[in-house]
């Protein structure tokens, strides 16, 4: 592969991967501010007995494209240690996707 | 037929097409560690061919294979199980060793030609991770 096709790769692997994080951070919020409410409050569990596995789903969508991404690529060892911290605490998706932003920017500066 | 059964079915195909595309990535890095420093004749067709196989049959039957097995776990209860848990466990485990091999794929594609020396037993371990799961889903043994 040439240099512009590598750099292309990159990109659109760091697009990927901001997007699965933004579903992942999305089906969160919907989990913990839509679903668990109207099972609480309303006696509803089929919301969450729903948005449950659809999270757990996006999750491990988020993790394997974590781990695949990073492996692919020379990522700074503290940056693989915060994104694979950040999968495992609320909302860390979010904070991911800002950082790999913030390395899309980079690269297309470069 | 019971919903189960059918859910039973897909989620053994789809188990059996993730854990074949993930054997065969383990045997294209293991061919790439075998010959590293020799000077061969390389495919450059092979890898894309295994990268594409990847994404667009491997990782979605991953993701079909763990949807069926939640679905299944759910419908017969299974989720306080202890045989369960370590099938999990052990399914997380494969999880990361095909993000790890997919990853991989893309810099040796990319032509760096250094993978993890690890990763030449990722087929095998993936055989073991399977024969370990069959044992406990059909034994059932706590």
């Amino acid at each position: 592969m040439t240099a512009p096709s590598n750099m292309a790769e990159e990109l659109s692997q760091l697009r990927r991967m901001r997007l699965v994080s933004v579903v992942e951070g999305c089906t969160l919020l919907m989990l913990v501010f839509v679903a668990v409410p109207i099972k609480q409050l309303g006696g509803h569990a089929i919301a969450t007995t729903i948005m449950g596995p659809v999270h757990g789903m996006a999750f491990l969508l988020y993790i394997w494209t974590l781990i695949q991404t990073v492996s692919g690529a020379d990522f700074p060892r503290p940056d693989v240690v915060r994104m694979v911290v950040a999968a495992f605490i609320p909302f860390g998706a979010f904070l991911n996707e800002r950082a790999l932003r913030r390395r899309q920017a980079l690269l297309v500066s470069a | 037929m019971q919903v189960y059964l059918w859910l039973k079915a897909f989620h053994i195909a789809a188990a059996t097409t993730w854990i074949s595309g993930l054997v065969v990535a383990g045997l294209a890095v293991a061919s790439r560690l075998a010959r590293a420093g020799i000077q061969t004749a390389q495919d450059p067709y092979f890898l894309e061919a295994v990268r594409r196989w990847d994404r667009f049959f491997t990782l979605p039957a991953m993701l079909l294979a763990w949807a069926l097995g939640i679905a299944m776990a759910m419908q017969a209860g299974w989720l306080s199980s202890h045989w369960l848990m370590i099938k999990l466990t052990i399914v997380g485990a494969l999880l990361a060793l095909h993000g790890v091999l997919s990853g991989t794929l893309r810099r040796l594609d990319r032509g760096a030609d250094h993978p993890a020396a690890i990763l030449f037993y990722a087929a095998p371990a993936t055989i073991l991770g399977i024969v370990m799961i069959a044992i406990l889903v059909v034994t059932k043994p706590f």
